[in-house]
């Protein structure tokens, strides 16, 4: 009876090996196709004409409620306003895997244009495109170029600045937390906004960052949070993609504590109702619509879009249309500080004036603009002078109010 | 640092300590019957999504927690058939379960990505005990699986030492020869001993996901497997010592936040249990040690009755 077991146990094993040898060896067949003939696929593909077919690339699953979450709403969107599209996507790629996923997208979908939507897939998308150079692609959150490669991104830093003044007006202890999830500049200069809004209502209180290491994870997005709390922080905001801290917060409101956080990138105020002042939002449609518009009519160019406030690609509010949750509106109004030019102003007030300003086709006000110094003191921007866009996108130093380190990799 | 802060760190460390000291009890009754199972990651990712899925649907917590014992429970079944049964390699065996699990978690988690539990275990309300100074909120307001993870590890050690069950159970790790001598199946107490592992595995998962954080990601179990694995050994196979083990290990989960300000980078904290590990090898090496600190001596080795 055991030998037989034995025997029998070793049969299924064999059997499962066999079926995973011929999966695996059934992908690289593929490959000669590739090597064999690079580009004859397309050479004698015609130019775009009436159709267009989009292939776009996610970093993480579509139900993340976050970055790819997002990127799919927006695909969903332009694939009902245009009839003259069709697309594809793909998700949860590694970023070593995008040169296959893009391969595929090219030779067997013979994608038009292609979007890779991470950081990470910015040297693979280069690569691709000098390998198909009859295909578009847009890189989202790169910064390099080529011929048939342009780049796009919806920058939300004007509204980290809103958040920040309004963090200013609610923090009774002066001490606001920060949790990011990355140390790289994107993150650092959302830090910063925020922290410039904090000091212009709040010029006493600072911001503790912790980092997370993590894009999206709620374990430890409650930990740094709960570290945060400990150390007498009352509000918390954040750059990462989880409503762990919302939910955490509303927790505390529950039990009859008040910290306050906002809400980052997606709609979380539905996360904690009594805890989510606020928030930023993402809004990829007008975008894409752009972008493929000019693809479509024939007069797309391997330009950056860099979206703000301006053109309606960032938001204000923890959820669409509410721009401050109504719970927070009095508290906020009852907050008065002397701006320069506006004289006696309410919060409340100020942070809509100055996203009206920013929404102006002429900018008329940046939180990046001098005098602006860094912890150790050294002046980053003359008085009256504005970030440049190299100074943003390489931003490596908090600024003097933010207690914490930007580790170097 | 003020008392406040120490209380809070306190009480996190505790409520990081549960998932790991479910997963060790149950590893340490495991080892013990001298089955080495790797595949406590794996084990642990399938419970947190069961218990997630179920939660989900049907709103009932007990349910829920049920229903993730029983699913890594079945994960360890397969442990138990390649190990017990076909006499396999337990640590090839084991691996192989690591990354089974996490596979297969991430599969039926798909849909529950980004959502949060309908439901979730609170911290309970005493608020006399709670109020009493620093110790008051780290032991009387967790939640209720926390009092469950410390109280069976406290039920193990009961059992491991002091019921004539307990020695049938180690002598299958020590000396399973004997053991089958005295008349007891040592299949029968290996295949009991990997079950009950693997339900413990279950339960830390749905800590995770139904206490700790009350959500689902793919990977969500980062690596607390393997810890376990190393609680195992610092612990000794005592569950007691497990007890207090996975404070400190789950301290430096807490710490990796609370230090980062001080320049002291995760990493290094991260990297913690595994050096106190390697630490605790070297210590039981030294020849006074070794009988408190030695492994079962049949752990890992295939047991067949006719093969003496």
């Amino acid at each position: 009876m055991r030998g037989f077991l034995r025997i029998g146990g070793m049969m299924v094993l064999i059997t499962c090996l066999c079926g995973a040898l011929m999966l695996t060896a059934c992908q690289p067949a593929k490959a000669p196709d590739k090597n064999g003939n690079p580009d004859t696929g397309d050479a004698s593909a015609p130019p775009i004409t009436g159709k267009i077919k989009a292939g776009f690339i996610y970093v993480g699953p579509v139900g993340d409620f976050g970055w790819s979450h997002a990127h799919e709403q927006s695909r969903q969107h332009v694939m009902k306003l245009f009839p003259w599209m069709e697309s594809t996507y793909v998700e949860s790629v590694a970023e070593a895997d995008a040169p296959r996923v893009i391969d595929r997208l090219v030779q067997e979908e013979h994608c038009d244009i292609v979007f890779t939507t991470s950081f990470g897939y910015m040297d693979s998308t280069i690569e691709a495109g000098k390998e198909y150079p009859n295909t578009l692609f847009m890189h989202c959150s790169g910064y390099k170029q080529a011929p048939n490669v342009g780049t796009y991104f919806a920058e939300l830093y004007q509204m980290y600045y809103l958040n920040g003044l309004m963090a200013g007006a609610l923090t009774k202890s002066k001490k606001v937390g920060y949790v990011g999830a990355h140390p790289i500049p994107e993150v650092v200069r959302h830090i910063n906004a925020f922290g410039l809004g904090l000091r212009e209502v709040n010029p006493d209180a600072r911001v503790t960052v912790k980092w997370l290491f993590a894009w999206y994870d709620p374990a430890k997005a409650r930990d740094a949070t709960e570290a945060l709390i400990a150390e007498g922080c009352d509000v918390i905001a954040f750059t990462q993609d989880s409503p762990a801290i919302c939910e955490v917060c509303q927790e505390y409101a529950a039990r009859g504590k008040q910290v306050l956080t906002f809400g980052h990138y997606s709609p979380m105020q539905r996360f904690g109702q009594d805890a989510v002042v606020s928030g930023q939002l993402v809004d990829w449609n007008g975008l894409y619509e752009e972008i493929l518009m000019r693809v479509h009519t024939k007069t797309w160019t391997n330009r950056d879009y860099w979206w703000l406030a301006k053109e309606r690609a960032t938001l204000l509010g923890g959820e669409p249309d509410v721009p401050i949750n109504p719970k927070f509106v009095e508290p906020l109004k009852a907050v008065t500080v002397k701006d320069p030019i506006l004289g006696p102003i309410s919060v409340h007030d100020l942070a809509l004036k100055r996203l009206d300003q920013m929404r102006e086709p002429t900018v008329l006000f940046d939180p990046f603009t001098g005098p602006i110094k860094d912890q150790s003191g050294t002046l980053r921007l003359k008085p009256a002078e504005r970030a440049s866009m190299s100074m943003l996108l390489s931003m490596d130093w908090f600024l003097d109010n933010i207690d914490g380190t930007i580790p170097k990799n | 640092m003020d008392h406040l802060m120490i209380e809070s760190i306190l009480t996190r460390a505790v409520a990081a300590a549960t998932p790991l000291l479910f997963a060790a009890t149950g590893e340490i009754v495991s080892e013990r019957s001298g089955v080495l199972n790797l595949g406590v990651e794996g084990m642990m990712a399938v419970g947190a999504v069961t218990g997630f899925a179920v939660a989900t649907a049907t709103g009932n917590l007990g349910l829920a927690v049920g229903a993730a014992a029983l699913a890594a429970m079945a994960v360890s079944a397969i442990h138990g058939f390649i190990s017990v049964a076909l006499l396999g390699n337990q640590v090839v065996s084991g691996l192989a379960l690591t990354m089974f699990g996490l596979g297969l978690s991430g599969l039926i988690g798909k849909p529950f990505i980004g959502r949060s539990a309908p439901v979730r275990f609170m911290p309970v309300d005493s608020s006399i005990l709670s109020d009493l100074p620093i110790l008051g909120s780290v032991m009387f307001e967790q939640d209720p699986l926390c009092y469950l993870a410390f109280g069976m590890a406290l039920l193990t050690w009961v059992f491991i030492y002091h019921t004539r069950w307990g020695i049938s159970l180690r002598a299958a790790g020590e000396h399973p020869l004997a053991c089958e001598s005295m008349g007891h199946s040592v299949v029968l107490i290996r295949w009991l001993a990997t079950l009950f592992g693997g339900a413990c595995a279950g339960l830390a998962g749905a800590y995770l996901s139904l206490a700790y954080s009350a959500s689902w990601i793919e990977g969500m179990t980062a690596g607390r497997g393997w810890i376990v694995i190393a609680l195992t050994i610092f612990a000794a196979w005592n569950p007691l010592r497990a007890a207090w083990g996975a404070c400190l290990f789950g301290g430096v989960y807490v710490l990796q936040y609370v230090l980062q300000n001080k320049g002291i980078a995760p990493n290094i904290l991260m990297m913690l249990p595994y050096v106190t590990t390697l630490l605790v090898l070297v210590l039981g090496a030294t020849k006074r040690n070794r009988r408190r600190f030695n492994s079962p001596v049949a752990l890992g080795e295939a047991f067949h009755r006719e093969m003496r």
